[in-house]
């Protein structure tokens, strides 16, 4: 396990210095540059302020300076927000994108799982029939209608109760983060629930199944002990990339309800092409990813054996 | 249908039909099946695949899905209580308790995320109350006792982490954890080689001397079944075709199905060197069985009756043989005399 785990780290590291060049590249590929704005307006000031973020130097030398820097964890100075460092923002602002990532995820995984054994449990009966509907809906209708629908309940909950009972937008308490983290976590909770059911089905026909109802176990046990712990491998194994898809994903909704998340940062300096704020949000996201791969690998090990010891 | 009933049968299983429906139709599997079986005896089933072997067995375990099986006919009972589609009040004890099961491939009838003590251990905490800790000191013993080597080590292993022979001892250790009376073992050596099959085998037969149990055999390879059987019972397309104790229905067979199963099975002495005769043709379609005797399609000895009156009895050869076969007819008159018996007593 402790090898495992080791030669995951390293993967991981290679992973972000990977991620780290691709957008150094890609970054310094798209015509333009952060200056071209209306702050050089003459030749001299232009030509000081590039001499003032290194961009007067060569590409190579940028690309050095840049992974130097990242690797002691200085992601440098925003070049459109005025002295503001690049780990400032994310510290200001990766928590509130962390919570509603993580409650959205929460969300995601249990719902995901619990819709998915109770479809199998019914199947092609009611409950089955409705789920998998709805199901069909969270997958394919895009987070920005969720989100609008989301915060039309809420104005028509708030209306009935006639006080505001639920924040329609905003950030600060729990009840801020409720709506926009189901919103967030829709797709990937539908996408789940599929994931389960197919998996339930399969293993409620496999000869362990078939065993423990010849031991005579009661129903309950044969479900929990037997059949759930199965069932949910597949769905552990897709929970790294969900998670991936939730984070990053969820700048949408971050706007949609005037969350101060990260995402919408990464968004912003990518329109304006802030080096340093586009350079810092990509390997931290990049990070923070395969940190949770990781992690997802880990939670996978303890639950099945064969991943542990082999 | 039967023989007087000997009071001492633990299990009698009298007349059952088992249905299915599929997407073709209603499926008959089971059409009729009635068998003893006696305390601390074997008892084989043999019959090529689909004759509903392991539908009969499963079907007294309660183990065939309801729908889309059905038990329409027929009852099992043991110790004298019945135990058809009595899940619930007897079924819970039964299964596990009174009868233990083993399958035909143990490297997919274990839990794979689940410790083999834990598994054994599960049956003791639900049947007999034992508290975990107990459950599996008693599954170590257990191991032991099915003779694998450094049971304390391996009851805290995983399934993949044994071979194949070492999970079916398991699985042996799993059904025999509550000390049943019957033991149904469902092909229990097919997925294994043929070393390990004998370690099996063996194990099962001193374990059955150890404890008295009785044994349900379900297996298609006579050989197996003149190693462990003391009665036989030939299947064909749902209905039992012969059956008697292992010596008659080996050295008196009297059944054309049992006459082409032998010839069909190689032999290792000298004087047999020519080819195997293989059954022609395959077994009958049971969405619609065919009216007369459900062999005759196959038969080398086959009378115009056979094709057109069902035989629904079977004739006694012998104490305790039967043999569901017009041959045995008093007035039948065979093409080749002296090689079928007539009746006995009469029909029954």
């Amino acid at each position: 396990m402790r090898a495992y785990l080791l030669k995951r780290i390293v993967q991981g590291i290679i992973t972000v210095w990977f991620i780290a060049s691709a957008t150094f590249v890609a970054m310094h590929n798209v015509p333009g540059d952060p200056l071209m704005d209306e702050k050089a307006t003459t030749e001299e000031i232009r030509k000081n302020l590039m001499q003032k973020y290194g961009l007067d130097k060569s590409l190579f030398e940028q690309y050095i300076i840049y992974l130097k820097n990242m690797s002691q964890g200085d992601f440098g100075i925003s070049f459109t927000q005025q002295n503001r460092q690049v780990n400032d923002i994310i510290r200001e602002h990766f928590p509130v994108s962390a919570a509603l990532g993580i409650l959205a995820i929460t969300f995601a995984a249990f719902g995901g799982i619990l819709w998915g054994a109770l479809t199998a449990l019914y199947r092609n009966r009611l409950p089955d029939i409705v789920i998998m509907f709805l199901v069909i809906l969270g997958v394919s209708v895009p987070s920005f209608v969720f989100a609008a629908l989301g915060q039309l309940s809420i104005v028509s909950v708030n209306n009935l109760v006639g006080f505001s009972l639920i924040p329609v937008a905003g950030w600060g308490t729990i009840w801020h983060m409720l709506v926009p983290s189901m919103v967030l976590g829709m797709s990937t909770m539908a996408y789940l629930t599929r994931l389960m059911r197919s998996s339930m089905l399969e293993v409620v026909n496999t000869d362990y199944i078939r065993t423990a109802k010849s031991k005579g176990l009661p129903a309950t046990q044969i479900f929990l002990q037997h059949q759930l712990r199965n069932a949910v491998l597949p769905v552990i194994t897709v929970l790294g990339p969900a998670i991936a898809a939730i984070t990053t994903g969820g700048f949408v909704v971050e706007m949609v309800f005037a969350i101060p998340g990260l995402g919408r940062y990464f968004v912003e300096a990518v329109q304006q092409l802030d080096y340093t704020v586009i350079m810092g949000t990509t390997v931290f996201y990049g990070a923070f990813l395969v940190f949770m791969v990781i992690i997802v690998d880990v939670i996978y090990g303890f639950i099945d054996p064969r991943v542990r010891v082999g | 249908m039967k023989p007087d009933a000997p009071s001492d049968a633990l299990l009698q299983v009298e007349d059952l039909h088992v249905e299915f429906d599929t997407y073709g139709g209603i499926v008959q599997a089971v059409r009729g099946v009635s068998f003893d079986v006696h305390p601390g005896k074997t008892l084989a089933i043999v019959g090529e695949s689909g004759c509903g072997k392991s539908v009969t067995v499963q079907s007294i375990m309660g183990l065939i899905p309801m729908p889309p099986g059905r038990i329409t006919r027929g009852s099992a009972s043991l110790k004298g209580i019945n135990i058809l589609n009595n899940t619930f009040i007897n079924g819970v004890d039964i299964r596990g308790n009174e009868i233990g099961m083993i399958f035909q491939d143990p490297m997919t009838s274990l839990n794979p995320t689940m410790t083999i003590g834990k598994q054994i251990g599960e049956t003791l905490t639900v049947h007999r109350g034992y508290t975990q800790k107990q459950a599996y000191a008693r599954a170590i013993e257990l191991l032991d006792m099915t003779r694998i080597p450094e049971a304390s080590k391996r009851a805290s292993q995983y399934p993949f982490e044994f071979s194949g022979g070492m999970l079916q001892r398991a699985m042996i250790a799993v059904a025999l954890a509550c000390e049943p009376s019957i033991l149904i073992a469902d092909e229990p050596t097919t997925a294994l080689d043929v070393t390990i099959q004998a370690q099996i085998l063996d194990l099962m037969k001193d374990l059955q001397s150890e404890t008295n149990m009785s044994i349900i055999l379900i297996t298609h390879d006579l050989g197996v079944v003149a190693r462990m059987a003391d009665d036989v019972l030939v299947m064909y397309a749902g209905q039992v075709v012969e059956s008697g104790s292992a010596a008659q229905i080996f050295y008196d067979s009297a059944h054309p199905y049992t006459l082409g199963l032998k010839t069909a099975m190689p032999s290792n002495t000298n004087e047999q060197v020519q080819k195997l005769t293989p059954i022609e043709g395959s077994p009958p379609d049971l969405f619609a069985p065919p009216l007369g005797c459900a062999y005759a399609a196959r038969c080398p000895h086959v009378m115009q009756v056979c094709r057109s009156q069902p035989i629904k009895q079977s004739f006694t050869l012998a104490d305790g043989h039967q043999s569901a076969c017009w041959l045995h007819h008093a007035q039948c008159e065979s093409t080749t005399p002296g090689l079928f018996k007539k009746q006995s007593g009469g029909q029954t």
